[in-house]
């Protein structure tokens, strides 16, 4: 366990403004920055970085969905189908990291943003939008208001299946990792699903509450997060995540995906690097 | 009907769902606020633990009570395909709870 002195936990409080602004802005939880942060520059154990790094994803999950609650931008029907698959895959990885080594934990995390940067990039251009406004949505798409088009977007799910296989390695990868999931479920539901980016992130964020919750209490009930830097952390991020969101419906969905892709890039050579000690 | 009260419906549970969600926020982060400047201020004790775990623990029950309250939700409209999968999420997450006490024994 880190000791807690009050420097870190202004360091902590600091890095959670900055991981939650540029979480909002990538619709992420901000847990894929905060947890390398902890483990390779603090020198956090890997349980107690996924540890708080699960706290801050539950709050920003509850602070961007209350905001969006009411816009249809969340797809609840959707999220809460797939939250059966996550919740299982998040309680399956939360008893696993208990039996499972760091260094193998920072290969895996390396592996999985490699993996996701990839598709982000190669999917640059896919919209999958249906502009007319009568068009159905069936039982799981959904529609919303689009700013940026100033039209009215329609959506089907396609692909079902796959979108509960995401989702359960999502939650599983969640808990292991401590992260929030989003970087498995979102690129997965925008390219192959047929959900549009913006409300993919939405429902991501949304069922993301639930993946963190599965898997940060079995960190607490196992005495391995730190309160008060949990707190620290919690704080910084909802206040990150609260300028992040002014300025995410603004940013263009092509620009959020290539700065997402360079971010992964970057944590995953510096975890390839130390798992591979 | 359901064509006609189905975006109605989705609209009220939005609204609850968005309230609930809110006062989780709310309540976990002046609890968290107070121990943190209590445990900045005093460097710790009984009331600070006391508020930081306290602000940790709501922080966790918001999503739970977040899937309660949709479940209570989809049961009113009969809706019991998607009351069925809300009551799932909560058997799974009531299962992290008994998983980690159950690692804590082992342990």
């Amino acid at each position: 366990m880190p000791v807690v002195t009050a420097t870190l936990t202004l360091i902590i409080f600091a890095a959670g403004t900055a991981a939650g602004s540029l979480g909002a802005l990538l619709g992420l939880g901000g847990g894929v920055f905060l947890v390398p942060f902890f483990n390779l520059v603090l020198g956090f154990p890997f349980s107690a970085a996924a540890a708080i790094s699960l706290t801050t994803v539950i709050a920003t999950s509850s602070t961007v969905s209350a905001g969006r609650a009411g816009k249809q931008l969340i797809n609840m029907k959707l999220g809460m189908l797939l939250e059966v698959a996550t919740a299982a895959g998040s309680l399956l990885g939360g008893v696993t990291a208990q039996f499972v080594a760091q260094s193998v934990l920072q290969k895996l995390f390396g592996f999985v943003a490699v993996i996701v940067a990839l598709i982000m990039l190669s999917r640059l251009r896919r919209r999958n939008v249906i502009l007319d406004p009568a068009a159905d949505a069936g039982v799981l798409g959904g529609r919303f208001h689009e700013d940026e088009s100033g039209g009215t977007v329609t959506y089907r799910v396609k692909r079902l299946p796959l979108a509960v296989v995401a989702s359960f390695v999502a939650g599983n990868v969640s808990s292991l990792l401590g992260i929030g999931g989003g970087i498995i479920k979102v690129p997965v539901l925008n390219a192959w699903c047929g959900i549009p980016l913006r409300a993919a992130a939405a429902t991501s964020a949304f069922m993301i509450g639930v993946t963190a919750t599965a898997g940060a209490t079995i960190y607490y009930g196992h005495g391995q997060l730190e309160p008060t830097l949990a707190a620290a952390a919690v704080l910084g991020v909802q206040l990150g995540s609260w300028g992040g969101m002014r300025f995410g419906a603004a940013a263009s969905a092509k620009w959020l995906k290539i700065l997402m892709a360079a971010a992964l890039f970057i944590v995953a050579a510096m975890m390839f690097m130390r798992g591979g000690r | 009907m359901s064509a006609v009260r189905g975006p109605e419906r989705a609209a009220a549970l939005e609204r609850i769902v968005g309230s609930v969600l809110r006062a989780g926020v709310f309540a976990s982060s002046v609890c968290l606020a107070g121990g943190l400047a209590m445990s900045l201020v005093t460097g710790g004790g009984a009331v600070t633990g006391f508020l930081l775990n306290a602000g940790i623990v709501v922080l966790l029950a918001t999503p739970v009570v977040r899937v309660i309250v949709s479940t209570v939700q989809y049961v009113s409209e009969r809706d019991w395909a998607f009351a069925t999968l809300t009551f799932i999420v909560l058997l799974e997450l009531a299962a992290s709870a008994i998983a980690a006490l159950v690692l804590n024994r082992r342990m």
